[in-house]
């Protein structure tokens, strides 16, 4: 057992209203230089849709992470043949039109043009070549189903879904979609650091962070074209490539990242979680109906004594193990399964989980009342609105069953609160689908507290990063060690 | 015996030279690298020319173009010079024949309008000492009933269809020069050949003949080619006698061909290059013919026309 420690988060989508404050809470930190202007490290996409860049779920395009060939595991995108023949093109790199060319407007016509018949106007001018443009898309093109019958029926998560099932979610009526945040997952098995001719990237020991050394990066955007998700974007000003820091110098002074401080609906938590490194690659390698047990597998019981000494040995720090033990991400993860990796096929372990999302209560009208289509006070699971297979496509490697017991278990903990608050539905009833769905009543009250209830410090669980020690390895604490005080800059004179 | 021989049997490093490399043997079936590479010896720095023996001073630099007591190259004979002008004026413009043409010397404009317009060039390392020696040289050999210096004896034997066709291989280097030297194609090209052409670094000599004013003139420089570029490569290599003959026979036969036409070499070069090109982009469209093509564009495109079909 070779025990680690992954700073991790979770997601909860049932939370999320679409407001992009994490968005420009990142962008406004982190991507408002030149040459970034495109990037959006953390992006809110509308699902279904095809999010941003266009359609990157779609690896047969994007050839991004990683595949099993002969029961090994193999980069989609290059190897170390192809990182020579493809020196000169790279025929997996997306083209800034995939993501869009970013633009602003000319404010300043506004004000100082000449008085005439006509109002001034702001023309939309490139952020790239400085022309005027004509905009075709945007980092979120299609928020909201915003162009629809182009961007959400060509999501690629609809693939295997019946034409009934497509046909309903675009239904009048029964149209419905929701929001799917997205920053890097740091993964376990990051496609991107595998990729890197140049060495450029590395997985932070301490905290499994994945970053890009600005300094060894030669732009080979080896990366770019690797990571699944998408989310490593080439600086052309710079000529290096960047990707979500996870805003590590806020996690080293005790504050949450700019997306989660900021983030409105509150969906998102973050904590310590310890795991086996090890096993990394024979998880990566496993069937794919089996990949989101094994993924799970990897996490470790911070509470297990024998966990724990391994980990000490390992030298990680006595207070992250006991961060790990109170990390929510290990609640939602681990104790209560409720959070899934998004798009465990890709094979990188993404350490980003998220909540699957109820759909929204499904109604029907008889001339002049309106109903539930269900018998229950909430609607059937198998019946909702969002066709399970898409969810499990984004969340379960395209098997329901992971999806279907997390959203059972939301079902069961709701009805249970409402049994407890409203009264309305009998508590032999709302017990009864708890145990049908695999949770104690107190499992629910603990998920209905971290759920609607948390507090800051409950969602955010933030190790000590020891920075103080961190230092030392580099600079001599005892450096000015009898060289300050009083009388350095000036000698003081003796006497009156 | 024919003194460019004699001069060939010469040690190397005695050998006046520009050129820091050695000729080797195979280079001279490598005609356009070997060019390439002669191109480059001359571009090198060229040391001072050291102190050497008159007469070979006179054989390398002024028996191309004159004779003395063999009648007019394409430089007067210089027999006797000393009585058409004084010594010190023939210094001077020995040192330096440019500036004293430009500056309009009555007797200096009168030799270049005797040598058809062609200016004598000014000769790096030549010393006031190197002008006098030569002028004694000249005067010493003006006494002799015979100078060495009479001018190579070039056969009047008409040309047979034999000397051009060993002519025509000694041009395009299918026959080996026999001092090793790089064949002429290398660097220059004449009308109506091979299906791109000669080389294209120095003049076209369909109608060199002509310019230079006959056989003798013509053998004379072969001999002991003057410009720096030639002087540095065929100086060690120098063309055998018979080869020049022969290469004289192979641009007589080419004087009816005209310089001016278009030749079909250069089309060819051009058509050869686009399908080459065409070629080359055809194969990498093959080998990254499933590279990443635009997304959205194409999303955008199919559904638009999906609509509009509907």
């Amino acid at each position: 057992m070779n025990v680690r420690s992954q700073i991790s988060m979770v997601f909860h989508l049932d939370k999320c209203i679409g407001c992009h404050t994490c968005s420009i809470a990142c962008k406004n930190i982190w991507t408002d230089r030149k040459g970034t202007e495109y990037m959006w490290w953390n992006n809110v996409e509308t699902k279904p849709g095809t999010g941003f860049p266009t359609a990157w779920e779609d690896q047969q395009k994007y050839r991004g992470g990683w595949e099993l060939q002969d029961g090994k595991l193999r980069l989609r995108s290059t190897s170390k043949a192809k990182t020579i023949t493809n020196i000169f093109h790279n025929p997996s790199m997306p083209s800034m039109d995939d993501y869009y060319e970013p633009w602003t407007y000319t404010y300043g016509d506004l004000f100082n043009a000449p008085e005439g018949a006509d109002q001034p106007v702001a023309r939309p001018i490139s952020q790239v070549t400085g022309e005027y443009i004509n905009i075709e898309a945007g980092p979120n093109w299609d928020d909201d189903l915003g162009g629809s019958p182009v961007y959400a029926e060509s999501d690629p998560n609809l693939k295997n879904l019946t034409p009934d099932q497509r046909e309903q979610l675009f239904a009048v009526e029964r149209l419905v979609f929701f929001y799917f945040p997205r920053i890097c997952n740091h993964c376990l098995n990051p496609s991107c650091v595998a990729s890197c001719p140049s060495g450029a990237l590395y997985k932070r020991g301490e905290d499994g962070i994945v970053l890009i050394d600005q300094k060894r990066c030669r732009g080979w955007r080896a990366c770019v074209a690797a990571c699944p998700y998408k989310k490593s974007f080439y600086n052309w000003s710079t000529g290096k490539s960047e990707k979500c820091v996870l805003c590590y110098p806020r996690l080293e002074t005790g504050q949450a990242p700019a997306c989660f401080h900021s983030c409105v609906g509150r969906i998102r938590y973050l904590g310590v979680l310890l795991y086996d490194a090890d096993r990394i690659e024979e998880v990566a390698a496993s069937p794919t109906d089996q990949l989101v047990d094994a993924h799970r597998s990897l996490v470790l019981n911070p509470r297990d004594p024998a966990v724990i000494a391994a980990a000490l040995a390992n030298g990680i720090h006595e207070s992250v193990i006991e961060s790990a033990q109170s990390s929510p991400v290990y609640k939602f993860v681990k104790e209560w399964k409720l959070a899934l990796p998004p798009h465990i096929e890709f094979r990188t372990l993404p350490m980003l989980y998220y909540v699957p999302p109820m759909s929204p209560v499904m109604a029907h009208r008889d001339e002049t009342t309106v109903g539930g289509v269900s018998e229950e006070f909430f609607h059937d699971i198998e019946d909702s609105r969002v066709p399970l297979q898409f969810l499990a496509n984004l969340f379960g490697a395209g098997h329901q069953g992971k999806v279907l017991y997390a959203l059972k278990k939301q079902k069961a903990i709701r009805t249970y609160r409402r049994a407890v608050t409203v009264g309305d539905i009998p508590m032999d009833v709302a017990t009864a689908m708890l145990r049908e769905a695999d949770c104690s009543p107190e499992e629910a009250e603990a998920v209905y507290n971290l759920t609607s209830l948390c507090t800051f410090e409950e969602r955010f669980v933030i190790p000590p990063m020891h920075r103080e020690e961190a230092i030392e390895m580099m600079r001599d604490p005892l450096e000015h060690k009898g060289s300050t005080g009083f009388g350095f800059m000036e000698s003081p004179r003796r006497g009156l | 015996m024919h003194p460019a021989v004699e001069r060939s049997s010469r040690p190397w490093s005695h050998s006046p030279s520009r050129c820091a490399f050695r000729v080797r043997e195979g280079w001279r079936h490598v005609a356009l690298p070997g060019a390439a590479l002669w191109a480059l010896c001359v571009m090198l720095p060229v040391p001072e020319m050291l102190a050497q023996d008159v007469s070979v001073d006179f054989r390398n630099n002024c028996q191309s173009c004159h004779t003395i007591g063999g009648g007019r190259l394409t430089g007067p004979d210089l027999k006797d010079v000393a009585r058409r002008k004084e010594r010190s004026w023939l210094i001077q413009f020995i040192q330096d024949p440019k500036s004293m043409i430009d500056a309009g010397d009555p007797y200096a404009q009168e030799l270049v309008k005797a040598s058809r317009g062609v200016v004598m060039p000014s000769l790096q390392g030549m010393t006031r000492l190197r002008a006098e020696a030569l002028l004694d040289l000249i005067q010493a050999e003006s006494q002799l009933s015979r100078s060495q210096f009479a001018g190579t004896q070039v056969s009047d034997r008409p040309f047979t269809p034999e000397d051009v066709e060993w002519g025509r291989r000694v041009f395009v280097g299918s026959l080996p020069l026999k001092n090793g030297g790089p064949a002429c194609m290398s660097c220059h090209t004449v009308q109506g050949f091979t299906f791109f052409g000669g080389g294209t670094l120095a003049p076209d000599l369909t109608t060199v003949l002509e310019r230079y004013q006959g056989r003798k003139t013509l053998s004379a420089w072969l001999s002991a080619p003057q410009t720096p570029t030639m002087s540095s490569l065929y100086t060690r290599a120098p063309l055998h006698s018979d080869e020049v003959l022969a290469i004289v026979a192979y641009f007589q036969s080419t004087l009816a061909r005209n310089p001016d036409d278009i030749s079909p070499a250069r089309l060819n070069f051009i058509l050869v290059g686009l399908a080459g090109t065409l070629l080359i982009m055809g194969l990498l469209d093959v080998v990254w013919g499933k590279r990443f093509r635009t997304v959205r564009r194409d999303l955008v495109r199919k559904k638009r026309l999906e609509i509009a079909h509907e």
